[in-house]
């Protein structure tokens, strides 16, 4: 083979000869190579105006797809200005209160030329109706609009904690979506099937496999019962199923994964769906590599890891992914700058347009090796399947809290391995003395600063939407979409009719939550065990049975996530460590205000309050919290220390505050956590 | 760190951390909490100093506070339906305050304990008419803690509705019976064999019962399987045992037991707290001292309501039945 590709250089028209096994067949019958995956970065911040910038110059160098982070606010359904928000607004994406915000966000981009991602979930429908309600004000057919929204409720109720509304009623949504998208939107992908959030929450690749595909199955089982669909459009629909996965370090094993999502996609959508036409059989998918895998010592090595995570999914032309994003180097510092954004996009260049990967068939074809572990995890896979089939499919199996479990034990296990050293993380826990990275050494020490005046521009914005609009449109519109979520019918039209009002995205979710009412999930940590013993255990039950004795009560511990952030497992496997060496832990989820974390304090009579913070609104929430024991009046009898993405230059500011520890991810040794916290309590007060 | 007994800044007297508790602001009323739980020596006398101007102040005011027991196994939703049920109740008696006590079972292997799913209770922040507090039951089962009667009888005397949520079945249910008014099992839709197991025992415990989470299939037929067993097991007052059926997810049936829990609280005749302290002081003999310190309680100081009728408070009686029963045993 080698001789004929020297003879084809020699000859100098490789095109006029029949295709080899190792090159790629074009529909002329041509070697040919293949088009590149849809090269995105996942970004947003500040305000509509300078998202757009952002989105902007990131075209300009080549991104040929839009992924939209949206600020905690607009995924809970909230105002700018509520103030639950407040503290919130910009911090992890743009915040959108309105229409207006969104033509601001899509000022100068076309469209009907781009293909938009949002990570959007609870108030999907929302974004959604506000992008045809752009894209109808702008006189663009919906036709042409591309792009998905990310509208995964179930793994929401996981891990990651933006829903709003109850199962049922969420599920209705999807379906709702799904249903008007077909016909209307044809090249919109009404929701994504996501597992990328089960691996940040630590789920093992079976957990990833059978998880999403049983959501998966829950969702077309509901489309097929609400008999929306002829059985043509039916199959088009579980042709618009699309998925967004997770890649790790353990490469090979992630390959194998996506081959095995393949192949299990493809026999469900046969046997199950009935499906015929092959087109609609294919597993699509896009990809963010995976963040959990990040560390904050000796960030510049997360550079390599992104690298790697990202062959798993790239490697393999059987299950390659559709759509590529990769996280920053510097994402367990703090949000990424423009240019560490540009850094990551280089590297998809680089890889699409510089390597030959592009030009082989599937690499794996016929190994034995890759085989035989696909098989295995396929077989795996379909087991857990049918035990949360079992239990009346996913949600089910979330209302029983079985899933929500399996993800605390498998995170507690992993942070177990972690902490003995038998799972090597360089830098982490091998190999830690290093040369001070020159990366974290400029002016703003390699972190995102984010510019506090952009809020006030927000809101004014929606100062001005809530004056210049019609009262009587908007009152019409909200009652017509309260109406249609009473009667059962569609809310697509309605929700689109409050867009073009200027309805604001609060009034949209407060208007649902009065119908639908807000969903809290179990927490997972119930009966949960840790793997951890020995010496330093003993120790630390000792040291908290004599804690008894002087307190004169078991030591008490709050373990609190203040504000709209929803990622729990930190917090969780705090929680459970905590119990598991002898604290009484008071632990109620996700989305509690730190005014409601400070009463549960206070009336429990806690010794500590552990404030778990991953948006970067640590400043706020931690003063916040320091105010409301003040009010009080115990602020001296409860300590606080707060974990989380802390930049360095902020753990001053909150020790200022009177926090008395602040945890960051270096910190990922739970003992050692643990053994500060017994400290504090044991230090005079 | 030695935590001091009584707040230090600014320092307070027994005497001033109850009238702060009086006003119902949580930091005291969390203080004269964690004093009755207090294992340390020289907790329970300013326990009882504390309670004797919360008794005092009690018998001016003729306040009188009513118990309500809720028990449950874990999956019965128990939490959320308390909460819902709660707020229902102060938003419909502008003066009512209501205190919730919720005992959760501890770590047999390390003694600590999960509390709560503290759901969230806040109404009228401003007021503080609703105040949680949870306890680790001490042992794995669930079941009353050894403090939960102080706990209860000193937020007896500053709230007007008390509380008490308890998780496992047996004996738990018996102890609570003791310290409530009326007691109320929650169970979730169950199926035929769970049926079965509550007919062996505890289906004769409580006044009233709630079939939680009605707006699953299955909560009409254990509805109607519980009615049938009632007629069975309890047949002399089986037709006057009311069965609620509530939803905390649509609502449905809250503000019946609200109605109901609220009737409770504004009944004539109630038992002050304190005329249950026998009960508890006999069961923390018979815990401390086994079947010897029972028999020297009834034999040598003519009883619990006698001895305690002689003693300053409840702890401080411990105390004297300490000393009392040391110097029986060594003299």
């Amino acid at each position: 083979m080698q001789q004929s590709t020297l003879d084809e250089a020699v000859v100098g028209k490789p095109e006029e000869k029949a295709p080899q096994p190792h090159q790629i067949v074009g529909a002329d019958g041509k070697a040919t190579r293949d088009k590149p995956w849809i090269i995105r970065t996942y970004a947003g911040h500040s305000s509509a105006k300078a998202s757009n910038e952002l989105y902007r110059s990131n075209l300009s160098r080549g991104q040929t797809g839009l992924s939209i982070a949206f600020d905690l606010a607009t995924q809970c359904g909230y105002d700018s200005d509520d103030s639950i928000a407040r503290p919130e607004v910009g911090k992890v994406g743009v915040p959108i209160n309105s229409l207006d915000d969104f033509h601001v966000l899509f000022d100068q981009i076309p469209i009907e030329e781009m293909n938009t991602s949002m990570t959007i979930n609870g108030t999907a429908m929302w974004l959604l109706s506000l992008y045809v309600a752009l894209a109808r004000e702008r006189g663009v057919d919906l036709k042409k609009l591309a792009g998905t929204t990310q509208n995964d409720l179930i793994k929401e109720y996981l891990a990651r904690g933006t829903y709003i509304f109850p199962p049922d009623a969420s599920l209705r949504i999807i379906a709702e979506m799904y249903e008007f998208c077909l016909e209307e939107i044809p090249n919109w992908n009404a929701s994504n099937i996501c597992s990328y959030h089960l691996q940040e929450a630590g789920a093992t690749p079976v957990q990833e496999l059978s998880f999403a595909l049983a959501n998966a199955i829950g969702l077309l089982d509901l489309l097929k019962k609400r008999g929306k669909f002829t059985t043509r459009q039916f199959e088009k629909a579980v042709g618009r199923i699309s998925f967004f996965v997770n890649a790790g370090m353990r490469f090979v094993e992630e390959m194998c994964k996506m081959r095995a999502f393949a192949e299990l996609w493809t026999e469900i959508t046969r046997e199950r769906y009935g499906v015929t036409d092959e087109r609609y059989t294919r597993f699509r998918y896009g990809v963010q590599v995976n963040s959990l895998g990040l560390t904050e010592v000796q960030p510049e090595n997360n550079a390599w890891r992104i690298l790697i995570e990202a062959l798993g999914v790239t490697l393999s032309r059987d299950a390659r992914c559709r759509a590529l994003q990769l996280p920053a180097w510097n994402e367990a510092l703090s949000l990424p700058r423009p240019w560490d954004q540009q850094w990551s996009l280089r590297l998809q260049q680089i890889f699409a347009y510089e390597t030959d990967l592009l030009e082989y068939p599937d690499l794996f074809t016929g190994s034995a090796v890759i085989e035989s572990k696909v098989n295995a995890l396929k077989t795996q896979a379909k087991e857990e399947i049918d035990r949360i089939l079992g239990m009346g499919g996913v949600v089910g199996a979330i209302e029983n809290g079985y899933m929500k479990s399996a993800l605390v034990r498998s995170m507690s296990e992993r942070v177990s391995r972690i902490n003995n050293g038998e799972q090597v993380v360089v830098g982490l826990n091998k190999w830690t003395d290093g040369i001070p990275s020159p990366l974290v050494g400029g002016d703003d020490g390699g972190l995102f600063i984010l510019d506090d005046s952009a809020t006030s521009d927000t809101l004014d914005n929606l100062e001005k939407v809530r004056r210049n609009r019609d009262p009587e449109r908007v009152k019409a519109a909200i009652a017509a979409l309260k109406d249609a979520a009473h009667s059962g019918d569609s809310m697509m039209e309605p929700s689109i009719e409050c867009a073009l009002a200027r309805v604001t995205t609060g009034e949209w979710a407060h208007a649902l939550r009065q119908v639908f009412g807000e969903y809290r999930p179990s927490t997972g940590v119930d009966g949960q065990r840790l793997g951890l013993t020995g010496n330093r255990v003993d120790a630390l039950r000792a040291r908290i049975d004599a804690l008894v004795d002087t307190l004169g009560h078991r030591p008490r511990i709050v373990v609190g996530k203040p504000g709209l952030d929803g990622h729990s497992n930190g917090a969780e496997v705090i929680a459970v460590s905590a119990r598991h060496v002898g604290f009484d832990v008071i632990y109620s989820g996700i989305r509690l205000s730190a005014e409601e974390i400070v009463r549960s304090a206070v009336e429990e009579g806690a010794d500590l309050i552990g404030a778990s913070v991953l948006s970067g609104s640590h400043v706020e929430l931690a003063a916040q919290i320091m105010g409301g024991l003040k009010a009080e009046g115990a602020d001296q009898a409860i300590k606080v220390v707060v974990g989380g993405i802390i930049p360095i230059p902020d753990i001053a500011k909150l020790q200022a505050l009177g926090v008395m520890k602040v945890f960051t991810p270096s910190d990922y040794d739970l003992l050692d956590i643990m053994e500060s916290v017994v400290g504090l309590l044991e230090e005079q007060p | 760190m030695t935590r001091h007994l009584l707040p230090r800044s600014p320092a307070v007297t027994p005497a001033e951390l109850a009238e702060q508790a009086l006003t119902r602001a949580r930091h005291p009323v969390a203080r004269l909490v964690s004093l009755a739980e207090d294992g340390r020596s020289g907790a329970s006398a300013i326990y009882d100093e504390a309670m004797a101007v919360l008794e005092a102040d009690a018998e001016r005011r003729n306040h009188t506070a009513r118990v309500i027991g809720v028990t449950g196994s874990p999956g019965s939703g128990k939490s959320s339906l308390l909460s819902r049920v709660a707020n229902a109740m102060v938003a419909a008696d502008p003066d009512l305050t209501v205190a919730v006590v919720a005992v959760d079972p501890s770590s047999p292997s390390s003694g600590g304990a999960l509390l709560g799913d503290r759901t969230r209770m806040v109404v009228d922040t401003a007021q503080n008419r609703i105040y949680f507090r949870s306890q680790a039951s001490a042992t794995a089962l669930g079941g009353l803690a050894p403090t939960t009667f102080q706990v209860c009888r000193a937020l007896s005397l500053i709230f007007k509705c008390v509380i008490v949520e308890t998780v496992g079945v047996g004996q738990s249910e018996a102890d609570v019976r003791h310290l409530a008014d009326r007691v109320f099992l929650v169970v979730a839709p169950l199926s035929g064999d769970e049926i079965q197991y509550l007919k062996a025992g505890i289906i004769e415990v409580p006044d009233a019962f709630v079939v939680n989470k009605s707006d699953e299939p299955a909560a009409t037929r254990t509805y109607h399987q519980l009615r049938g067993s009632l007629w069975l097991a309890r047949p002399s007052d089986a037709h006057d045992i009311p069965i609620y059926r509530t939803s905390a997810k649509t609502g449905r049936g809250i503000d019946e037991l609200a109605r109901d829990f609220l009737t409770i609280v504004t009944a004539e005749n109630a038992t002050p707290v304190r005329e249950r302290a026998p009960h508890f002081f006999t069961a923390w003999v018979r815990d401390e001292w086994g079947r010897v310190g029972a028999r020297h309680l009834a034999e040598q100081l003519g009883g619990a309501r006698a001895f305690l009728a002689t003693q300053n408070g409840f702890a401080s009686a411990r105390r004297s039945f300490d000393a009392s029963i040391r110097a029986a045993l060594h003299g």
